[in-house]
């Protein structure tokens, strides 16, 4: 480096532009008003768009569970039942054979859970962030995903799948040096 | 050096910094007042939590960070940024006060830096920070940081010639 210390001293004497006198009075004042709502600050550290997650994402996330396990349920519920069709068929079968029909309209609807993936085919680094009441710096990375549902028809073979995109926004707090 | 944020006098403080600051915010923006609202909203926030002159890389991190998001927020201004940007390579104009051709000189050579070279010799000359610092507020490494100094300061000893 010390090829270069001619350069840098001549670099150093070039000297950046002083800023506006009046930056120092916006600044000024923007200081006084943060003192004034300090207080306010602090009732509002949790606010909406303060929390680390997208909430919406967290929503249509809530939202596909919801919609899952009711599925869950119903498939669970409809398995149930037709084992006790089938039970109550074999039974009867002795004295009478079970409506071929009736087995047949419950297992079209005997889908069951069969996998699901969530693909993360971009992350992007959006670089460090300061939110509003936060003592340190986050890092603000998107996610963008897709994410896959796939349900099996075991005796008929028939599948059903859902998919669709999501974006989710991770804030990761830095520890300062 | 004084904690910054402690300090009570803060344009002691805003005084010796702001010059280097707006400098820097002047990488991605090419209008002082721009930058200047920048430097303004970067150092509010730092002094405001209370951030120790040990973490002033966090200053820079947060001017480029406010930056970066000045230009993606107002879409019309990136495209004129960016029309600029390459009508005029190399973009950056550092507002220097210049005495002689050859400060002039030197600026032009400067400004002629590729921007990953010029932001770590700005941080570096005129805002005196270390590479750890500058490797920290940029988010590269601290041996990328001291390898785009040297390559800058290669790059001006070619071009540079003294008057």
């Amino acid at each position: 480096m010390n090829d270069f210390s001619e350069l840098e001293k001549d670099l150093k004497k070039l000297r950046p532009a002083q800023p506006s006198p009046v930056l120092f009075e916006r600044v000024g004042e923007a200081l006084e008003n943060c003192r004034a709502s300090v207080s306010d600050a602090k009732w509002k550290r949790w606010r909406f768009t303060e929390t680390p997650y997208n909430w919406w994402s967290l929503g249509f996330g809530l939202a596909a569970a919801a919609v899952l396990i009711l599925f869950a349920a119903i498939t669970i519920e409809r398995w149930h039942e037709h084992q006790q069709t089938v039970a109550q068929s074999s039974a009867a079968s002795q004295t009478r054979p079970a409506p071929l029909g009736a087995e047949r309209s419950t297992s079209r609807s005997g889908f069951v859970p069969a996998g699901g993936t969530n693909l993360v085919y971009n992350a992007r680094d959006e670089g460090l962030h300061f939110t509003d009441g936060s003592e340190r710096p986050v890092r603000r990375v998107r996610y963008h995903t897709q994410q896959t549902w796939r349900w099996r028809n075991p005796e008929t073979g028939a599948s059903l799948r859902v998919s669709y995109p999501s974006e989710e926004i991770v804030l990761i707090p830095v520890s300062g040096q | 050096m004084e904690p910054i944020a402690s300090h009570e006098n803060w344009r002691n403080c805003f005084s010796e910094v702001a010059p280097g600051l707006l400098l820097f915010a002047r990488q991605w923006v090419h209008s002082a007042a721009d930058a200047e609202d920048i430097v303004q909203d970067a150092f509010v926030k730092f002094w405001r939590r209370n951030h120790d002159i040990d973490n002033r890389g966090l200053l820079y991190s947060a001017v480029r960070s406010l930056a970066l998001d000045f230009i993606r927020r107002d879409a019309r201004r990136a495209r004129r940024e960016a029309t600029v940007l390459a009508e005029t390579e190399p973009v950056v104009e550092p507002h220097f006060e210049l005495e002689d051709d050859t400060q002039s000189a030197l600026a032009a050579a400067v400004e002629s830096l590729p921007r990953d070279q010029r932001e770590v010799l700005v941080l570096k000359i005129w805002n005196d920070l270390t590479f750890s610092e500058i490797a920290g507020a940029l988010g590269i490494s601290q041996n990328t940081a001291a390898s785009r100094y040297r390559y800058a300061l290669t790059h001006l000893k070619k071009t540079f010639q003294p008057q």
